[in-house]
Formats: structure tokens, C-alpha cells, sequence
């Protein structure tokens, strides 16, 4: 019953959508305005029945409904009610209900915040908002329906969700991720609608920001949450795959970034504005591509739930309605946006500009790579290839290099052009400084150092300095350094996550340890200065898996900790996983996985030393930070 | 020169730089790392040189995994129900790799047709079939 109500919601909501996508074009029909009125609340009620109808999918997960086909492969009653609820989106059809009513809250939010202001703007940007929920709810009903029931034979018990998704990280993970990548729709409509009205100036500008720099935000912490959970539920110790979902999220974020760097050269100066517009829509193709890649199969990745062709072209179909179609308006709307003024190489907007023609130039090689698997498959009469992670690396680096440098410098430019050019000797003082202290003392705790740590701590000082510094230079007093650090909050915490986030996958590319051993009960391996006792081994039971764990003891100067990594038999899917042991100290990660059973009382095992590893995801939550406070103050003076 | 056509010097310049710069790289990274999938059938048609580094991808014949005592050694045949490869790794592998469980191994052929494998990957799901692996299995079956 609960489950028809909740298809009965979905249904609503898909007519509801189309009715406030679409009402636009009622004022060809009846030349007035009346739709002004009603877009707003059409818009509300079909984010509260996709609410009331994840509520129902949620509740029938609770209740163990395995008449339902989506739940019977997704959870079990051995399932914690924890993971039930979490399992809601464990899978496509379910996270696919998930994204659609991330998108709603945006809508909503939007409407909310912008319902005093300009009626028509506002109709239209909920116009194109409800097009693309109608589009997305049309697909989750015609090709992947979560309330789909399997009649008339119930299976009493449900196939469960996958072992290495029943995990906290997990649960939080494609929420964040979701609210991310559909948030970018958000200043796409802001663009079309801009587009369409005319009104493509300093005010659309300030508005569309707030909403970009969210989804940044949203993705940083998403893609963080990712890599983390990866890093320890995997059992390799690795933080980034180059995995072509990874990517998927990565090229958004890029593409963000570079959008609301834009849009404050787009807000003050009024220009680039149409390099703006093609970043909003190329951000949201982005996105959309990205929930392609994940769900269409088309590409080998840990991510792929399912293999489904009908899928694949749908998407594709939303893909070039919304894209095409916004690229169609926008070569026919823009007719020649005004606004022009003059600049020097030595200007703030000349920075900007490098800066978005590195980020977006990254983004589309990252893109290119990940495709190339397709590319040349077709190409090359069906032979498969795959592109393997050094690409990326090799790729990354020199962008990293340059946009780092942007960073340390940004701060120092003027707009238009800068007078005094001195920052290189004053910023150069400070972080040579700093860098010098870091490289003593990473020296002092490695023993060794290597060109890539070098150039991650320049980096890094490069950054620090150049966002810090020039605070204390412009301030007389305590009492205006801490007005000048308040203000700028956002963007130093951002930037400062960066260098982080550099120092730490510095390190830790140079300084990992990683050995596969054989060890007997009793036996010790010494990796890097620390050793690794293999003390005992136990077998047990827990709510739905069997387990065997092992007891290993560190020792190093200063630290004597015991951990136990697991190897889990989950009773239902029968499913063998390996839950490694992580023992974090600020400085180094000590980590080990249990192998299997090889002779009597022997074991394999992977011991790894992570040195920094934290300091990414550090990073990463600096990044988000500074995203969610510069917009709080956007939304605020809107 | 005038600014405004000064500046779009600039503009334009620095597309080009930013656009070759990322070419070079993306060869340059394309021509070193593409790792080409091969079947066990294939593998008997082409020779492939032991320098190169390949991925080869089947099903793990039943009862051919075989484990040395007190070592991370392990061998194991996989199949593409034509021909058969003979795949040695040391190190541990992941949890998912068991026998019948399609697998994409990574690394290079021996002289004596023996694959030495650097790395394994067991997909996530136990129901999912990386796409090259689904791919052979369906032409050869």
C-alpha cells in the first residue's frame, strides 16, 4: 500500500513538473502573466511529493518489503536498521530517487530565498529547474522504477546490500555527492533564464555565485568522503584511483571552481560574461555526463551497478535536450553581450582568466582520458584498452604547478592593472622561508627528501604565504588584520585547503610503505622503523557476517597500539570482505590488512605506513568550508 | 596596438599555450599508458612482446587456483572457454576472486606463455562482470 502511495507521488510529481516546466509558453496562448503565480507553488508541491515518496521507499525498506524488486536485491532482515534506511541508496533506482530530490531542494531553496524579487526571472529559471526534475523523474519511472514489485511470488528474504556499502561513510556519501552535482543545475537555469530575459549583468552575477559555489562545496565534500571510504573500506590504502567515476565527480568540481572564479570577474568588472554562461552549461553537461558515466556501464569502474543499454540512451537523450538546447539559445540569444573593459597582463582579470583557462583545459583532458577507452573501441574494431592512472599524474602536475602559483599571487593583483609590482620579492621572503622550515623538517622526520616532496612544500609555502602575508602587510593594526582575515574567511580557508591538500598527497606518493607478508603467529616485520607483531588469531560472530581477526601489535619509539583487521563472511550475499586496521597518529597512518590463511597459524597480510595521508581530507573539509562561508555571505546581501 | 585588441592577444595566446601545453601531455601520457586487453584467445593469435604491459581478462577455471604453503604465490588458469592463460601473482588478492569469478589482471607475458601479473582486480559486486570480461565470455560462448 505504502509502496503505491509512494509510485502514486512519483507519478504526481512527474505531471507536476512537466506543468511548471512548461507553463512558460502558456503566455503564448493567453498573453498574460498568470504563471508567474503559480510556478512557485507547482514547484513546492512536487519537492514535497518527491519527499512523501522517498519517505515511502524509505519506510517500505524498514518494514523488509521485498515484494518490492528493488528492495529484495538491495537489503535483508539480517540488515542493521541503520544500513535498511541507508540502503534506500544503495543502488541506481534508489539513488536515482535521491538525486531528483536533491535537485528539488535546490529548486525550493531557490524559490524561497528569490520569491520578493523579479517575478519573471524567477518563473523562468523554476521553469527550467522543473524541465530537468520532469526529465529525470521520467527516467527514473520509464527505465528504472524503485517501487517496481515482483508479483506474484514474494521472496521472503532480500538479496542484501552490498558488504562494502554497510558502512557510515557510505550512508552520507552520495547525498553530498548528489546535492553537488544537481546544485549545478541550479546556475545553468540561472543562465537560460538570464539569457532569455536579457538581463545578463553584474546582478545575475552575484546571484548565480552563492549557487556555484555550494555545489563546489557539495562535490569537495563528496568527492572527500569518497576517497576516504575507499582508502579504508577497500583494503588497498589507496585515496584516489583514477577511476573513470572519480573522474566523473572530479570534472564538475573543476568546472565549478573555474565557474564562480569567473563570475566574480563577470560581478565586478562585467566582462567574460559570456565565458560565464558557456562554464554554467558546460559545468551542468558535466554533471549530467557524470551521472552517465556512473550509471550507463559503459565504462569498467567500481562503481557499475548495472548493465543497461535502454538506460545509457536516455540519458543521452536528456543530455542533448538540455545542452544542445541551452548551446541553440545561447548562440542565438547572446547578441553580443556588452560590457567591455581593458585590462593588463599584470591585472587580476588576466589571473582570473588563467586561472579558468588551466581549470577547464585540466577538466576536459581529465574527461578526454576518461573516454578514451570508448574513443578508441570504436576506432579499433572493438579492441579495448584501458587508460592507466599515470596519465593523470603526468597530466595533473604541471597544471597543479600553475595554478598553485595563481594562488600565491592572486591576492597581490589589482583589477585592470597592478602599479606596484613588487609582491614576487615580498611574497618570495616569506614562503622561502616557510618552505625551508617545512623541507627541515619533513628531513628530519623521513630522513630523506625527494623532488616531489620539494616541490609539493614550494607549493605549499607558495600558497600559505601568499594568502597570509599579504593580510599582515595591508594591516596597521591587530584590529584590521583580523577584520581583513574575517573577510576574506572564505577564500583563505579555500585556498589554504589547497595547499594541504598538496603538502599531503606530496607525502604521501613519496613516503608510503606498502609490503605483502607472510607472517606466522608470533612473528614481527619490521617496514620504515616500525615493527609488526602478528600476536593472534580469533573467529567470531556478529549481527549478519562471521569473522576472523587478527591481533597485531605496533611498535615504534613512542607508540605501542594494538589493531585488529577482519576478514567477514556476510551470512546472506555469503560475500568475503576484508576490513582493514588503521592506526591514525597526526603525522603517519599505520595500516594493515588481513590476507588468508596460507599454513598452520600462518597468514598474509599488506602492513602499509601512510605518512600525511589526513592532511588531504583536511584539505578537502578546508576547501568545503570556505565554499559554504563565501556563500552564506553571498545569499546574506542578496 | 589598441588595448582592447592588445588584451584579445592576450586571451588568445594563452588558450593556444594552455591548449598545446595539455596536448603534449595528453600524447605523451596516452602513448605510455594505454594497457591493451587481451582474451586467453588472443593471446594464442598475436605475440605479444614480453616488454609490454597488458591487461588479459576470463573466468578462473575451477580447481586451477593453486596456493603455495607459507608463501603469497599463487597460480590459477583462466579461461575464455576456447583457450586457456596461466597467471601467477604474488601478493594478496582481493576479496572477490575466487573460482568461476570473472577477473582483469594487469602486467606482462613470460617466454615460457606464462602471464606474471602485477595486479588483480575482482570487481565489487559479485553478480557484475568487468565489461571486457562479459564481452569474451559472450563472443566465445
Amino acid at each position: 500500500m505504502i509502496v503505491e502511495i509512494g509510485h502514486i507521488f512519483l507519478i504526481g510529481a512527474l505531471v507536476v513538473s512537466f506543468i511548471a516546466g512548461f507553463s512558460p509558453l502558456l503566455r503564448f496562448l493567453t498573453k498574460d502573466n498568470f504563471y508567474y503565480m503559480v510556478i512557485g507553488p507547482m514547484n513546492n508541491l512536487v519537492c514535497l511529493f518527491i519527499f512523501l515518496s522517498l519517505i515511502s521507499l524509505i519506510y517500505s525498506f524498514l518494514v523488509d518489503d521485498f515484494s518490492v524488486a528493488y528492495i529484495a536485491n538491495n537489503s535483508n532482515t539480517l540488515l542493521p536498521t541503520y544500513y535498511k534506511f541507508a540502503a534506500t541508496w544503495g543502488a541506481h533506482e534508489g539513488s536515482l530517487l535521491l538525486w531528483i530530490f536533491c535537485l528539488c531542494l535546490w529548486s525550493t531553496t531557490y524559490f524561497f530565498i528569490n520569491r520578493q524579487k523579479d517575478e519573471e526571472f524567477v518563473a523562468l529559471t523554476l521553469s527550467v529547474l522543473n524541465q530537468i526534475i520532469f526529465a529525470f523523474i521520467a527516467f527514473t519511472i520509464f527505465t528504472s522504477n524503485p517501487f517496481e514489485r515482483i508479483l506474484p511470488v514474494v521472496p521472503i528474504e532480500g538479496a542484501d546490500l552490498n558488504p562494502l556499502l554497510q558502512d557510515f561513510a557510505f550512508t552520507i556519501h552520495p547525498p553530498l555527492l548528489y546535492l553537488g552535482y544537481s546544485g549545478l543545475a541550479v546556475p545553468f537555469a540561472l543562465s537560460l533564464s538570464a539569457l532569455i530575459s536579457k538581463k545578463i549583468d553584474s546582478v545575475w552575477a552575484r546571484e548565480a555565485r552563492p549557487w556555484s559555489l555550494l555545489s563546489s562545496g557539495f562535490l569537495t565534500l563528496g568527492i572527500a568522503l569518497g576517497s576516504w571510504w575507499a582508502y579504508y573500506e577497500l583494503g588497498w590504502g589507496g585515496w584516489w584511483f583514477w577511476d573513470p567515476v572519480e573522474n566523473a565527480a572530479f570534472v564538475p568540481w573543476l568546472i565549478s571552481v573555474a565557474m564562480f572564479h569567473s563570475l566574480i570577474v563577470t560581478e565586478k568588472r562585467g566582462i567574460y560574461k559570456n565565458w560565464s554562461i558557456l562554464l554554467s552549461i558546460l559545468a551542468f553537461a558535466a554533471s549530467i555526463l557524470g551521472t552517465f558515466l556512473v550509471r550507463s556501464g559503459i565504462l569498467t569502474s567500481v562503481h557499475v551497478f548495472a548493465l543497461d543499454p535502454e538506460r545509457g540512451v536516455f540519458i543521452l537523450a536528456i543530455f542533448s535536450y538540455f545542452i544542445l538546447g541551452s548551446l541553440i539559445f545561447y548562440s542565438f540569444l547572446n547578441n553580443k553581450l556588452p560590457g567591455r573593459s581593458t585590462y593588463n597582463l599584470t591585472s587580476k582579470e588576466f589571473g582570473f582568466l588563467l586561472n579558468n583557462i588551466l581549470l577547464v583545459i585540466l577538466a576536459l583532458s581529465i574527461m578526454f582520458g576518461t573516454l578514451f577507452p570508448l574513443i578508441y573501441e570504436a576506432l579499433n574494431d572493438g579492441d579495448q584498452i584501458s587508460v592507466g592512472a599515470p596519465y593523470y599524474e603526468i597530466l595533473i602536475l604541471p597544471f597543479a604547478l600553475a595554478l598553485s602559483i595563481l594562488q600565491g599571487v592572486g591576492l597581490y593583483l589589482s583589477w585592470s592593472s597592478t602599479k606596484q609590482f613588487n609582491f614576487l620579492n615580498r611574497v618570495a621572503i616569506e614562503s622561502f622561508s616557510i618552505f625551508v622550515i617545512l623541507s627541515l623538517l619533513v628531513f628530519f622526520i623521513f630522513g630523506t627528501l625527494s623532488w616531489g616532496t620539494f616541490l609539493a612544500i614550494a607549493m605549499f609555502s607558495w600558497i600559505f604565504s601568499g594568502n597570509l602575508v599579504d593580510a599582515v602587510y595591508q594591516s596597521t593594526q591587530l584590529q584590521e588584520l583580523k577584520s581583513i582575515l574575517i573577510k576574506r574567511f572564505g577564500m583563505i580557508s579555500a585556498h589554504l585547503g589547497t595547499a594541504f591538500l598538496i603538502l599531503g598527497v606530496g607525502i604521501v606518493t613519496t613516503f608510503s610503505l606498502e609490503r605483502d607478508v607472510v607472517l606466522q603467529k608470533g612473528e614481527s616485520y619490521k617496514l620504515g622503523s616500525t615493527h609488526f607483531i602478528f600476536k593472534e588469531i580469533q573467529e567470531a560472530k556478529r549481527l549478519n557476517y562471521s569473522f576472523q581477526s587478527a591481533d597485531i601489535e605496533i611498535r615504534e619509539e613512542g607508540l605501542i597500539d594494538q589493531i585488529s583487521p577482519e576478514k567477514r563472511n556476510y551470512l546472506s550475499s555469503n560475500q568475503v570482505m576484508t576490513e582493514a586496521a588503521i592506526k591514525p597518529t597526526l603525522l603517519q597512518d599505520y595500516y594493515v590488512t588481513l590476507g588468508e590463511q596460507v599454513g598452520d597459524g600462518t597468514w598474509t597480510f599488506k602492513l602499509q605506513i601512510k605518512p600525511f595521508i589526513r592532511w588531504i581530507w583536511f584539505g578537502a573539509i578546508l576547501i568545503a568550508l570556505g565554499t559554504f562561508v563565501s556563500s552564506y555571505r553571498y545569499v546574506k546581501r542578496l | 596596438m589598441h588595448p582592447i585588441r592588445k588584451q584579445r592577444l592576450y586571451v588568445v595566446l594563452s588558450i593556444l599555450l594552455g591548449t598545446a601545453v595539455a596536448a603534449f601531455l595528453v600524447f605523451k601520457g596516452l602513448s605510455e599508458n594505454i594497457n591493451l586487453f587481451y582474451s586467453p584467445s588472443d593471446l594464442k593469435k598475436e605475440k605479444i612482446s614480453v616488454d609490454n604491459q597488458i591487461r588479459v581478462g576470463g573466468m578462473v577455471k575451477k580447481d586451477s587456483i593453486n596456493k603455495e604453503n607459507n608463501s603469497l604465490r599463487t597460480s590459477f588458469v583462466i579461461t575464455d572457454f576456447e583457450e586457456d592463460l596461466l597467471i601467477t601473482y604474488e601478493g594478496i588478492l582481493p576479496d572477490l576472486f575466487s573460482e568461476e569469478a570473472g577477473i582483469v589482471a594487469k602486467g606482462k607475458i613470460n617466454e615460457e606463455g606464462t602471464f606474471i601479473a602485477n595486479e588483480v582486480l575482482a570487481k565489487h559486486d559479485e553478480n557484475y562482470m568487468p565489461p571486457e570480461v562479459a564481452k569474451t565470455l559472450k563472443d566465445k560462448k
